[in-house]
């Protein structure tokens, strides 16, 4: 997505940016914002700025989650002061494995995986992501995968509730006047 | 409740509860393992040790390449010294369950957890090598 000044972007070109970088910023929010709730474990986040990566998946299309989800990553870090320490790169393993199935799944089934579906599927990928890494860069035993089947009840319930969340602020968006018109468009087709 | 039901795609649906299953199937899994009561240690396929996992103790396993200290302390079983080069001995942390193992290949040492008195591993008539 280059742009130069030579050729104006389109009304949807520009919207879609604009649109892109508050979610972006709403997701850094949210990131930084979890970061300072009390935790039971330090696995256990809500992922609650994964629905903003969700709302760039069903609004727009998997580059914009992509884009979405790794510049939070990196600038949530990057506020927290945890940018290259194994937080970050626990954070980064799980958030790329939790997109990477989420675009996936939204490519294959685009008709039949709603986001509460797509936001379970991230959760998992995130708790597997996670795992995976930390098993093979902190903790080489296999003992900690005695802990993945109640990292992964608690990734479930997160993500029912933000596919709920992002589901319910998608039609929220939908019906806003900045994208009414695309949805006029999209109807005439 | 039923706003959110029908908030959700058969997809979603079918999504959400494979994952369920998953997670507790290996929630089950892992409550089905059963706890050992006997650590059994061999160098060259011969017993040189058996203690009960319940008593704190340390012992020095001589092998070909020295010796191997195994500990038990609070149920598990661990190796803390070994004198072969790689240490995945002690890397493999500790043990209590039954059927686990502890290996020191270089120092030819295996060390077993056995569930103890109630002999299934002793039902053969009889065992020739």
């Amino acid at each position: 997505m280059t742009s130069s000044v030579a050729d104006p972007p389109t009304l949807p070109q520009a919207r879609r940016k604009v649109f892109l970088a508050l979610f972006t910023a709403l997701a850094i929010a949210l990131h930084t914002f979890e970061f300072l709730l009390p935790s039971p474990t330090p696995w256990f986040r809500l992922g609650m700025a994964n629905i903003l990566t969700l709302v760039a998946l069903f609004l727009f299309d998997g580059r914009a989650a992509w884009t979405l989800a790794l510049t939070r990553i990196g600038v949530g870090s990057l506020v927290l002061g945890q940018l290259l320490s194994p937080g970050f790169f626990l954070s980064l393993a799980g958030g790329v494995t939790a997109t990477a199935l989420m675009t996936l799944f939204h490519r294959l089934f685009p008709r039949r995986l709603g986001p509460i579906g797509i936001s379970t599927l991230g959760a998992f990928g995130h708790a597997l992501g996670q795992m995976t890494l930390a098993w093979w860069l902190l903790v080489r035993h296999p003992g900690i995968w005695n802990l993945f089947p109640y990292l992964l009840l608690a990734a479930l319930l997160t993500g029912v509730l933000n596919g709920l969340a992002a589901d319910l602020l998608l039609g929220m968006l939908r019906r806003h006047r900045a994208f009414a018109e695309e949805r006029a468009g999209a109807e005439l087709n | 409740m039923k706003q959110f039901w029908a908030r959700m795609l058969p997809g979603d649906r079918v999504v959400v509860l494979s994952l369920l299953l998953v997670a507790v199937g290996l929630i089950l899994l892992q409550l089905g393992r059963a706890p050992g009561r006997t650590v059994v240690a061999e160098v060259d396929g011969k017993v040189v040790f058996t203690a009960p996992l319940a008593s704190d103790r340390q012992v020095s396993l001589p092998g070909p390449l020295g010796t191997t200290e195994l500990q038990i302390a609070q149920g598990q079983a661990r190796i803390i010294a070994s004198p072969c080069p790689n240490k995945v001995c002690i890397r493999m942390g500790a043990v209590s369950d039954r059927g686990e193992l502890l290996a020191c290949v270089p120092n030819r040492l295996l060390v077993r957890i056995e569930g103890g008195d109630d002999h299934e591993e002793s039902s053969y008539d009889l065992l020739s090598r």
